[in-house]
């Protein structure tokens, strides 16, 4: 159904895809794994010449036969989405904020004339037909990723592409958005062309898997074997990336005996106007004891992280760091930051453009008034977070610098002052998977080495179970479930913490 | 920290207009910075020309006359320095208070954000030229008149700009990194957020000079201005009174117009090429 004979896109002079070659065949379901940057966007983009102009496209693309490079304009408009459709990346954001969804699923049927009713297309994607009415804003996440596959089999293609289409979304959502995708592949014999970076992900839906690095498919073979027995050094980094749960060896912790408080949350509660976001939550974090804060987006964790660190002022309930309680601020606030750092999720955004490296993680040092050795300590934080030799790095720009970088600058910033907990909040989540497991491996052994508690927020049990102590489980602002990460994660005792681990994928 | 990087000059010279906005710019400043070296005060003293009033352009006097037989060439190149002077320290003062109060509301939120903008809304809202001309009414007679005047009636759109701005950047994820760390205000608004205000305030000022310097023509032509100093403002307002009209003098009123017209227009030309510079494509 789907050929591509020696494709090779070029964007100007840099070649993102190289020498491609691919088959797809009706009911054969497809995994394109990948790191951000190696092409495996731009190749599924090119099957409906959705490539913007500055392009070049060599090689064939055959779909049915047809090569799509050569097509008439007409000829191109009828083939996208009756034989061929997308589900696009990030369905918040591919939607249009003032149609009603039932209009914009509607919307390819009217415009190629084709048979197809909202209400059935709504109720194979598991939604109630009234939901036609809404407005995107009115959905959630997993409702507005359902209309647009809803929206994809519109015209009722034989070909599904699907970019990255539940990354955005909640383990718990995230199984239900691919378990509607199965079954529809499944019932109406559909091709599926499916992309992400997380092999977990692909090996839940697709029977083959191929893997692209720079641009060129370095592996590609029956799903299960390639991630049983990888061949190429990169799938392997790949799955090694993806944890699993229960598994000895993807636990990177050494089990350790429960070490003295350091930090202790009692009965903390925060209220968002009329909305408690955090209900009386109870937390200790050990001396170098790595605690893992799980729960889905909305479950309040974001909001007890900044509370414990002071940017917010608790409704009530208090926050005791060594011993003596957390003041709301002044001097002694100041003083408990020099202790207790933060991470943030996302370094690209966590540093200032304007800054480098050098003042980036110097900052802390003169927000603190220490202006002796400046050089000397920011050199050394930047060792510390294995950027080697510091004096490569000083003088960058953020923008010069790869996420996995940035993300060590943003840990130096933190180390400068020699801190005794890291609040990390989903340290690893926008970082590449190859990247992710150096991060991963930075934690644990500053732990190691200097004795540094940390406090990971995340939504990724998966991440939990490599390198945390204990696991408490967050769940509409109260702490549902905690204990040590075998207890938790093997033996879940609570409803919810069960239906976590349920859904997460399987490799 | 330089705020117009390296490359940031040579895309600036990359935009045409941008480059022949500055050059008038130039030659307009370096015309003011002369002027005063090579006119002596007999020139332009009334009890003192020789020549006759009313003499249309020629060789002796290149802009012809006034009615008072003083040459507008070198009228022109008198009143070139004052109307600068005024432009730029009217739209310093106007961008400064504007800065100020866009930073601090940005800011501190609340309370005292609400007092500015309610300021703010006020300003906004009186037509500029009219309090200009209470505020000049009022005040004594001077040059500081005028440019208190022009400055504290034209702020409140920068205020509203920089508020904005400042705004974007505090919720931006690095601002609450270095709360985190333990920075306070001033080190939130020294280190993070008045460098990136900085480069839109140039902007700024720079289109804020040409509107003051418009502002003080007007002014100067309905005879508020400063009596004792020429300016091009001031010229228009001469020819007007003294009849240049039905003596059918067009050398004595469009020289003081076009030059008018050609600063405004190159300060205008310079600022939106400053603008397309420093936006960052992010």
């Amino acid at each position: 159904m789907l050929e591509l004979k020696n494709l090779t896109v070029h964007y100007g002079h840099k070649r993102v895809v190289h020498d491609v070659d691919l088959t797809l065949a009706p009911g054969q379901t497809l995994g394109l794994a990948g790191e951000s940057g190696s092409g495996k966007s731009t190749l599924a983009m090119s099957v409906l010449r959705l490539l913007p102009k500055t392009a070049r496209v060599d090689g064939e693309i055959l779909l049915d036969g047809e090569d799509v490079r050569t097509m008439a304009w007409g000829r191109l408009r009828a083939v996208r989405w009756a034989s061929a459709s997308v589900v696009f990346q990030g369905a918040m954001h591919s939607l249009n904020p003032v149609h009603r969804v039932g209009d914009q699923i509607a919307e390819p049927i009217r415009l190629h004339g084709t048979t197809g009713s909202v209400a059935d297309l709504l109720d194979q994607v598991e939604l109630p037909g009234d939901k036609a009415r809404a407005y995107p804003h009115e959905l959630s996440g997993g409702q507005k990723q359902r209309v647009m596959i809803a929206m994809a089999l519109a015209c009722g293609p034989r070909l599904v592409i699907a970019d990255e289409p539940t990354t955005a979304l909640d383990v718990v959502v995230q199984a239900q958005v691919l378990a509607v995708l199965q079954r529809l592949v499944a019932e109406q014999d559909l091709g599926l062309l499916m992309i992400s970076h997380d092999l977990s992900v692909l090996a839940e839906t697709c029977d083959d898997l191929a893997v692209m690095q720079a641009g060129e498919i370095v592996e590609r073979g029956r799903t299960r074997e390639v991630i049983a027995n990888p061949r190429h050094p990169h799938t392997a980094a790949l799955t090694a990336a993806f944890p699993v749960i229960g598994d000895p060896a993807h636990r990177w912790a050494d089990p350790r005996p429960t070490p003295p408080p350091l930090l202790q949350v009692r009965d903390l509660r925060v209220n968002y106007g009329r909305t408690r976001a955090v209900d009386g939550v109870d937390l200790t974090v050990g001396h170098g004891e790595i605690v893992a804060l799980v729960g889905q987006s909305g479950s309040g964790k974001t909001t007890l992280a900044r509370t414990i660190m002071g940017l917010r002022t608790p409704s009530s309930g208090r926050v005791i760091f060594d011993g003596s309680e957390v003041p709301r601020g002044g001097r002694a606030l100041k003083a408990v930051r020099r202790q207790v750092q933060l991470v943030l999720q996302d370094p690209s955004s966590a540093l200032n453009p304007r800054h480098r490296v050098f003042d980036a993680v110097a900052e802390a040092l003169r927000v603190h008034g220490l202006r002796e050795d400046e050089e000397a300590l920011v050199t050394a934080a930047v060792e510390r977070a294995e950027l080697r030799p510091a004096s490569l790095y000083l003088d960058a720009l953020p923008h010069e610098l790869s996420g996995g970088q940035q993300q060590r600058v943003v840990i130096a910033g933190a180390l400068v002052l020699g801190p005794r907990l890291l609040v990390a909040d989903e340290p690893v989540a926008s970082l590449d998977a190859s990247v992710r497991g150096e991060i991963v491996a930075l934690l644990l052994r500053l732990r190691t080495e200097l004795g540094l508690a940390s406090l990971i927020i995340t939504h990724d049990l998966g991440l939990a179970w490599q390198i945390a102590d204990r696991v408490a489980v967050m769940h509409q602002g109260k702490i549902v479930e905690q204990g040590s990460v075998e207890e938790v994660l093997l033996t879940p005792s609570h409803d919810y913490t069960r239906a976590l681990v349920r859904a997460v994928p399987r490799v | 920290m330089s705020v117009v990087s390296r490359p940031g000059v040579a895309r600036l010279l990359s935009h045409r207009a941008g480059v022949a906005g500055a050059a008038v710019l130039v030659a307009a400043g370096v015309l003011a910075a002369l002027a005063p070296l090579f006119i002596s005060d007999e020139t332009l003293d009334v009890t003192r020309v020789t020549a006759a009033a009313w003499q249309g352009p020629g060789a002796d006097h290149w802009l012809g006359t006034d009615h008072a037989g003083r040459s507008v060439a070198l009228l022109m190149a008198q009143g070139a320095g004052t109307s600068l002077l005024v432009g730029l320290s009217a739209a310093v003062l106007a961008v400064g208070i504007g800065t100020l109060v866009g930073v601090l509301s940005g800011h501190f939120g609340g309370w005292l954000a609400g007092a500015l903008l309610r300021v703010t809304d006020f300003f906004l809202v009186l037509p500029a030229l009219v309090l200009a001309i209470a505020l000049s009414t009022v005040l004594p007679r001077g040059l500081g008149t005028i440019v208190l005047a022009i400055g504290l009636t034209s702020w409140p759109s920068t205020a509203r700009m920089v508020r904005a701005q400042t705004l974007a950047i505090e919720a931006r994820p690095f601002v609450e990194r270095a709360r985190a760390l333990g920075g306070g205000h001033a080190h939130v608004i020294g280190r993070h957020v008045l460098p990136s205000v900085v480069p839109l305030v140039l902007v700024n000022t720079t289109l804020a000079v040409a509107s003051a310097i418009v502002a003080e023509s007007t002014l100067a032509f309905l005879g508020l201005g400063d009596p004792t100093r020429i300016s091009w403002g001031a010229l228009l307002h001469q020819a007007q009174l003294h009849g240049a009209v039905p003596q059918r003098a067009w050398w004595y009123l469009l020289p003081p117009g076009l030059a008018i017209v050609a600063v405004v227009l190159a300060f205008t030309l310079v600022g939106r090429a400053l603008e397309a510079v420093v936006t960052p494509k992010r």
